[in-house]
């Protein structure tokens, strides 16, 4: 039987939703599963190209832990998953539009476009969705 | 003839370990084993789990004081 796609929504800048929703992604993108990977509202700002790690996070519960112990950054597991699994990551169309950001506003090699939240909803209906 | 490769993953959390392993085993032939030596807890479970799923080979998981020594063996 194939493992249905998993579909992540991330909505927050977090770090603590960034960080599982790096982990997730990256794990089933190298476990034989397609991963969807759609970020939204106020997590896009932790994906502007150019930012310092330390810039990139918003505080959470567990942000401090995080940080000190030196886990891996989100956005590098991310790039991992990319390149030894297969991962797509889409920006949301809205809040591109709402930033007035393009593609090049975003952090590079990371990012296969921009996608309306309908498209992704009706892809998901496909797989397994998280929101985070 | 076979090759067998160590990784040194100690001090890297979750899903360093693993990420590391993959990316090691891309590299390698087919008959090949990676070893790899970790201090996260999870690696015990998370690596034979992915190694079931994926196809691949386990070898011996070895508890070594304070980290893990686990081997896989490249099947495909």
């Amino acid at each position: 039987m194939t493992t249905p796609p998993l579909y992540i929504m991330l909505c927050s800048a977090d770090r603590d939703k960034i960080q599982m929703a790096g982990m997730a992604a990256s794990v089933g993108a190298v476990s034989d599963r397609k991963v969807h990977l759609f970020v939204s509202m106020g997590a896009i700002k932790a994906f502007k190209t150019g930012l310092p790690a330390s810039d990139r996070y918003q505080p959470s519960p567990f942000s401090k832990e995080l940080q000190s112990a030196g886990v891996p950054d989100p956005l590098e597991l991310l790039k991992q998953g990319k390149m030894l699994g297969e991962m797509q990551v889409h920006a949301c169309s809205m809040v591109i539009d709402v930033l007035g950001w393009e593609m090049e506003s975003l952090e590079e090699g990371l990012f296969d476009g921009v996608m309306g939240l309908t498209k992704f909803l009706s892809d998901a209906e496909q797989g397994q969705l998280i929101t985070l | 003839m076979s090759e067998r490769k160590t990784i040194d993953a100690r001090g890297s959390f979750c899903p360093g370990p693993l990420m590391e392993l993959i990316a090691a085993l891309k590299l390698v032939q087919i008959g090949d084993e990676i070893e790899i030596l970790s201090t996260d807890k999870g690696t015990v479970n998370d690596v034979p789990e992915w190694v079931a799923k994926v196809g691949h080979e386990m070898g011996e998981i070895t508890e070594k004081g304070d980290h893990w020594s686990v081997v896989v063996k490249k099947a495909k």
